[in-house]
């Protein structure tokens, strides 16, 4: 059965007249200086609709008519599925759902001692498993990378963990158009085949358009999964100051612009793709040149211009929550957590991504993914909200109890306990508890469910054969791209020790 | 570091590109030396950059300075002393870019920028640089220093190509290798047989004076 998350949109900084000034500054952008492409793929595609392109120069300008039209035959909904029926979710209007993490991570906090490392394939399938196990995360990305494999076949590798360890939704990067084949071929194994895949998407596309305003030969993964037929989403960063106007709306004219063009791509490609809306303001911080992930403007310009537009265009949107510029897993990353994670909700967004993601990004926490999962916890229930009726008014109970009684026993007090959040590893236990449960801090705690779960936890193994077509989809390609690429397979990051940024 | 209050620094630091261009060619009219307008106008800059280093500026003014810094040196100076045949004391060559399949060249401009300032010759190989082309520039320019950055995890092990590269092609001891960019570190850089890594332009300029054992 499809899952429906929690509709909200209770939080509306922008009015329909906002989004369609970002529209239509969007559309003047896209006309006149269009976009840089020097994928030639992508500039035909465009060549063939019968838009402005320059080969030359590698420009395409997109009239406003192809974009509205592709923008009319975008579908509103989306069923993303798991390989378990039961994880599906339904994407559209403001129904809210967080997932793990994102792309991959140059650093894992390595769950035993807290050091930074490079992460390897195991903690891939590690994260993949804990992403599995946790309720409130209801897709999967990534805290970890296969930084052990050569990089050329990376995300192949990151893919195979992926449909090993997860029954749930899956949406991740595989960079160019073999790549994108390759994956799409791997996830048509696991549901038996192309057709069924189509019907049953069980991986959704990500992939970044350039800022400002450049598509780049990696793009044209997003060709494969709409002839495909599979959801893709396109995420443009433009940050505020650097590769957009220092203006959150600026900016998220920049980003809508990007987006724009890559639905009209997609639509191109193949009409009725389906496609996730991430118009996206990303703020920097000035003084380090970093993407400030937990930034207050960083929240607002990620999630109000994401559910905005998204609900002006109905299609379904992806978001940030749950990352943070923290390097640990501390008081600063729970604050910057709850502050994105709870815009992005109560904005409405569908696909709410990056839980367990510090330092912008840079380090994966599998600790943060559980504290964020109990904070993901505590924010879907406020988006929930308090329902008043006459049963919640309760007044033939309180009649009942009277002046002076209690309402322990009450069948309506036991009947209605739900309206209660119950945390599962946030503290609520008296002084004396605390103390004699031996002074834990949140995030040993953390640490100890992160263990805990990866001790018991697996998703449903694969069928053996599938587990061996895989593994020779990856081989295979990992063969025909360490060729190609740009580099020698030997220089992959597993040469690296386990190193620390420095402070 | 004294600096005379005079129009070329405070159009640099006005951030006022039109300011900066009106100065130049002022102090150029006025029979000023051109050499010495350089100088003036890498003081300003280096007079951003500390402040950037001291957190006062960021990293916007950083660029907002450089950049029409670099244009009045390129197009009113550098034609000028071609004609005076003059030409400013360099500290050193410098081939700069970012590597191959990564298009992140803001940081690399930056660099290259200070690096001017500094008082360095800056020979900019753009952005999604193969490894043979930082090789093949440093030969041709004769340069005392190769600089790559990366802002990427998949394309950083093109730095250790560069590396590689260089010491097959006989020029390790000819040039110094810095690296920089998001994913590198201090320990990558020892890792694959680089001199040096800066966190930011600031530092760069430090490490870079460093290893050719120039005084700051």
């Amino acid at each position: 059965m499809v899952q429906r998350g929690p509709k909200s949109g209770h939080l509306r900084f922008l009015t329909n007249d906002h989004a369609r000034d970002i529209h239509v500054s969007s559309l003047e952008v896209l006309e006149s200086v269009g976009m840089h492409c020097p994928s030639a793929k992508i500039l035909e595609i465009f060549d063939r609709a019968g838009a402005a392109v320059d080969f030359k120069e590698r420009r395409v300008r997109i009239p406003q008519h192809l974009v509205e039209e592709s923008l009319k035959k975008a579908p509103k909904e989306i069923v993303f599925c798991g390989r378990n029926a039961k994880n599906d979710i339904l994407l559209e209007d403001s129904r809210v759902y967080f997932g793990m993490g994102g792309t991959p991570v140059p650093y894992i906090r390595d769950v035993e001692n807290g050091e930074m490392r490079r992460p390897t394939k195991e903690d891939m399938n590690q994260a993949t498993r804990l992403g599995d196990a946790l309720p409130n995360i209801k897709f999967i990305m990534t805290v970890a990378g296969a930084f052990d494999v050569p990089y050329e076949a990376e995300y192949l590798h990151e893919f195979e963990s992926l449909f090993n360890n997860t029954e749930k939704p899956i949406l991740y990067s595989c960079p160019g158009a073999y790549a994108a084949k390759k994956v799409l071929e791997m996830a048509a194994t696991v549901v038996g085949g192309m057709e069924e895949l189509k019907r049953k998407p069980i991986l959704a596309l990500y992939t970044e358009t350039v800022s400002p305003l450049s598509f780049s030969d990696v793009n044209e993964n997003m060709i494969e999964f709409a002839k495909a037929g599979i959801p893709v989403t396109n995420g443009p960063m433009p940050m505020c100051g650097a590769s957009g106007p220092m203006t959150l709306a600026g900016t998220a004219v920049v980003s809508n612009a990007e987006n724009l063009a890559a639905i009209t791509l997609c639509q191109l490609v193949n009409p009725h793709t389906p496609v996730v809306y991430t118009g996206w303001a990303c703020a920097i911080d000035p003084r380090t040149s970093r993407c400030a992930y937990g930034a207050p403007e960083f929240g607002m310009g990620t999630s109000i211009f994401n559910t905005t537009m998204g609900r002006y265009y109905d299609l379904p949107t992806y978001g940030f929550g749950g990352c943070s510029d923290s390097k640990l897993p501390d008081a600063q990353a729970g604050a910057e957590v709850m502050m994105n994670g709870m815009l992005a909700a109560l904005g409405g967004v569908n696909l709410i991504h990056d839980c367990g993601y510090l330092a912008g990004g840079s380090i994966g926490s599998m600790e943060m993914v559980v504290i964020c999962n109990e904070i993901a916890g505590m924010i879907l229930r406020i988006v929930k909200g308090v329902k008043v009726d006459e049963e919640t008014l309760a007044v033939d109970v309180i009649k009942n109890v009277g002046p002076g009684g209690h309402f322990m026993s009450q069948k309506h007090t036991l009947e209605h306990l739900k309206e209660l959040y119950l945390p599962v590893i946030f503290d609520k236990d008296s002084e004396e508890g605390w103390i004699k449960g031996g002074k834990k801090d949140v995030r040993d705690v953390a640490r100890l469910r992160v263990k805990e779960i990866l001790r018991e936890h697996s998703a449903e193994a694969l069928p053996r054969d599938i587990q061996e077509k895989l593994r020779q989809i990856v081989k295979e390609a990992e063969k025909e791209l360490v060729k190609t690429g740009s580099g020698s397979g030997q220089m992959s990051l597993h040469h690296l020790p386990p190193t620390r940024p420095k402070t | 570091m004294f600096l005379p209050d005079d129009e070329i620094v405070n159009a640099v630091l006005s951030f006022d590109a039109d300011k900066v261009t009106e100065a130049t060619k002022k102090a150029l009219k006025e029979g000023q030396d051109p050499v010495k307008v350089v100088d003036q106008l890498t003081n300003a800059l280096r007079v951003v950059g500390k402040k950037f280093e001291e957190g006062e500026l960021f990293l916007m003014h950083l660029v907002a300075a450089a950049e029409p810094v670099q244009k009045v040196i390129k197009e009113i100076l550098e034609p000028e002393m071609l004609k005076n045949k003059t030409s400013r004391t360099s500290l050193g060559k410098v081939v700069l870019g970012t590597v191959a399949g990564d298009i992140h060249d803001i940081g690399k401009n930056i660099v290259g920028a200070m690096l001017f300032a500094a008082g360095f010759e800056v020979c900019d190989t753009g952005k999604d640089v193969p490894a043979e082309q930082f090789v093949s520039k440093a030969k041709e320019v004769n340069a005392n220093v190769v600089g790559a950055s990366a802002l990427l995890s998949t394309t950083l092990p093109i730095q250790r190509e560069i590396v590689e590269k260089i010491v097959a092609t006989g020029q390790r001891d000819k040039v110094k290798l810095i690296f920089g960019g998001a994913p590198a570190t201090d320990e990558w850089v020892k890792e694959i047989g680089g001199d040096g890594y800066g966190e930011n332009a600031i530092e760069a300029v430090n490490v870079t004076k460093k290893l050719l054992k120039i005084q700051s």
